[in-house]
């Protein structure tokens, strides 16, 4: 079976922010991790390639310092890692984004055939959960997001059984290869390196392929290829915060007699209450 | 103004501006810019030609040249009429339906479609897919201001499955050219909305908090959350059609419902392409799992880091009886295990907007609290005074929460008159 992971680098997003009186980023200390649902997606990809044989592929578009995210992959199972890297694919949004990666993949599937993709069901840096949908639809493959497992996969039937988040609860639900999958954090739990692997991959070859290797349009890659673009970036709108009282000045009765008169100072909150809200 | 040894002027870029997009290294006519091993862009001074197209070209105005550039005329000032794609006009909502129903979302970014299409004198659209006899929902989209409802009816649309309804979907826009498509940010929207901004090769912005129309250009502003909820990017799509949006639930506000407002429906005939139909094999309701929906409720008493205890959940769920609310929780509390995902408030989980929140031992991250803008009330229970929760919380008490909660439950009860 031939899986294909794809990996983005993103910066810890926990950490990035505007401060708030110069209107600039702060990105002091801010580092580059691998983003994690696609952690989950690689564990469970070579958790598939352990129980049904084959070879993991990991893909990662970056700047050439996206590799470091490629050699984590190999340490942790991936047989194979090729960055895509290219002036050309700069500034892309999710539409030119899925374009590089589907290219790649077809690439890859001439040598030898697809069975499945997975990737991470969003990124922490966009969470736009738009790539994963993007690639199927370019490649024709069938698209299961949000997965939860994988019950099972048949490759004489060339069928692929998942169980997945949906509006309202969840599916199991049946579908052919080749097939692309989204994974949420429950689908697995990801492995630590272990320490020959990590050695390996420490000192491993990565394969950097860029546009021409893909034979793409150029007018599909990076910023050319974006239909859309940033205008401005702003701080989060600012709520006003109201009063609070600390029960080591007014006591617990004062503190909560207080807080409950400022709540209730707003007309009818006491009525919206005891009709329960139902208006 | 810095030079480079042929004395040309060099473009400076502002490190604590750049947000690394990576624009201006696609627009570099020679390749002199690069992504810095620190995430900034950096630009080779010897290979610099001082063409300013990276000045341009930056989002966030991190490029710093003094050199002026030959301005270019706007489309104004030449005199041309505003851009906007001939052949395109309406803004159009997915109608997403669930249990024979349209899903509240739906409604609310009608409520949106009907302000936006007033400011660009155009009609509001609703597009509707299903098995034979979903049109009866159209009358609902009129209620809440829809003026025309265009739909596809096939046995294979009854349930949602990604391939053929991205393939109706798109055969609707492509044959009613919508300029703007608001969908739901729900699992079905999101995952719908890949699919068809892929078909039609168009922008597609996720997870909108803010939608409005320049008035200049009739562009679609549209603003989201970004890294995490820590910073707003503000979003537009020039060139192609339609400007696709999607908008989590709680987000846009309910419109007036007005029953018996008239409007048009016109059925588009559709049929399914020869494709691999996936099997549903099963369903299971989140009523088994996560109990009631948070995003629904009134009231909502919020566990955090501070709370994570089993123990103190028994209480919670008293003061959330009290004020008829839900019990949720922040994520540390599903990370732990002690609550299913579907009760978990921030970026990476639900958005909500109750008319109360209170929030206990919740510390109040920026990935929290992009979730809850929406709240009419936050009441914040904390024992760190400097928590930023209270920054928002329109009402604070410093405490622990294991003695506030009780007393609170016990004098709201009194004021409640019981």
């Amino acid at each position: 079976m031939h899986i294909i992971c794809c990996i983005k680098q993103v910066p810890d997003t926990a950490e990035v922010r505007i401060d708030p009186d110069t209107n600039t980023l702060v990105r002091a200390g801010v580092e580059s991790i691998s983003n994690p649902y696609d952690i989950v997606a690689l564990e469970e990809a070579v958790s598939l390639k352990d129980r049904y044989g084959g070879v993991v592929t990991a893909l990662c578009m970056g700047p050439p310092q996206a590799e470091v995210s490629l050699r984590e992959a190999l340490s942790l199972g991936a047989d194979r890692v090729i960055l895509l890297s290219d002036r050309a694919f700069a500034g892309a949004d999710t539409l030119a984004t899925s374009y590089t990666l589907s290219k790649a993949m077809e690439k890859l599937s001439r040598e030898d055939p697809i069975d499945l993709v997975f990737c991470g069901k969003q990124a922490i840096d966009g969470d736009t959960a738009q790539t994963g949908p993007g690639i199927a639809t370019r490649l024709g493959y069938t698209q299961f997001t949000y997965v939860l497992s994988v019950d099972w996969v048949d490759l004489q039937k060339r069928q692929i059984q998942v169980t997945r988040k949906s509006q309202g609860g969840r599916e199991v639900i049946r579908g052919s290869l080749p097939a692309l999958l989204t994974a949420e954090l429950e689908l697995a739990v990801p492995r630590r390196a272990s320490l020959p692997l990590l050695i390996s991959s420490l000192q491993a070859q990565v394969e950097v392929w860029d546009a021409r290797s893909l034979e793409a349009s150029l007018n599909e890659l990076g910023i050319k290829g974006s239909p859309t673009w940033v205008r401005a970036i702003t701080s989060p709108p600012a709520r006003q915060g109201g009063p609070a009282f600390d029960v080591s000045r007014e006591g617990d009765v004062g503190a909560v007699s207080k807080a409950l008169d400022t709540l209730m100072d707003e007309k009818g909150f006491l009525s919206k209450l005891l009709r329960k809200w139902e208006d | 103004m810095v030079k480079n040894s042929k004395g040309i002027e060099v473009a400076q870029i502002l490190q604590d501006k750049c947000i690394a997009c990576q624009i201006c290294i696609g627009e570099c006519p020679v390749g002199a810019i690069e992504l810095s091993p620190e995430g900034v862009a950096h630009v080779d001074a010897e290979v610099c030609i001082g063409c300013g197209k990276c000045q341009e070209s930056c989002p966030v105005e991190a490029v710093q040249f003094e050199r002026a550039r030959k301005k270019e005329l706007s489309r104004e000032e030449r005199g041309m009429p505003p851009v906007g794609i001939p052949g395109y006009d309406g803004v159009a909502v997915f109608i997403e339906v669930q249990d024979g129903k349209g899903v509240q979302v739906s409604w609310e970014l009608m409520g949106k479609a009907r302000e936006l299409a007033d400011k660009l004198s155009t009609r509001v659209m609703g597009f509707l897919l299903g098995e034979e006899g979903i049109a009866r929902i159209a009358q609902d989209a009129f209620a809440y201001g829809c003026d025309e409802v265009h739909l596809s009816e096939h046995p294979v649309l009854e349930g949602y499955r990604s391939a053929p309804y991205g393939h109706a979907l798109t055969h609707l826009c492509e044959t009613v050219k919508p300029e703007i498509l608001l969908m739901g940010a729900t699992y079905l929207g999101r995952d719908l909305a890949g699919i068809v901004a892929t078909h039609l090769k168009t922008g597609l912005t996720a997870d909108c908090t803010g939608l409005s129309i320049e008035d200049k250009t009739r562009l679609l502003l549209m603003t989201r959350p970004t890294f995490g909820g820590n910073i707003m990017a503000t979003i537009y799509c020039e060139h192609r059609r339609p400007q696709m949006s999607t908008v989590r639930p709680m987000v846009m506000r309910l419109p007036e419902r007005v029953p018996g407002r008239e409007g048009r429906v016109v059925l588009h005939e559709w049929s399914p392409p020869p494709m691999d139909l996936p099997e549903i094999v099963e369903l299971v309701g989140d009523a088994l799992e996560g109990g009631p929906d948070i995003v629904q409720s009134a009231a909502l008493v919020v566990a955090g880091r501070g709370a994570c205890d089993p123990q103190a959940f028994h209480l919670l769920q008293e003061l959330a009886d009290v004020v008829g609310g839900t019990l949720a929780c922040s994520r540390p509390v599903v990370e732990a295990g002690l609550m299913p995902y579907e009760r978990q408030v921030g970026q990476t989980g639900k958005t909500v907007a109750p008319k109360l929140y209170i929030a206990v031992g919740v510390s109040g991250a920026i990935q929290h609290l992009v979730a809850i803008q929406g709240a009419e009330k936050i009441v914040a229970i904390n024992p760190d005074p400097n928590a930023p929760i209270f920054k928002v919380a329109n009402v604070g008490i410093v405490g622990d929460y294991a003695r506030v909660i009780p007393e609170f439950i016990n004098q709201l009860k009194h004021r409640m008159g019981a």
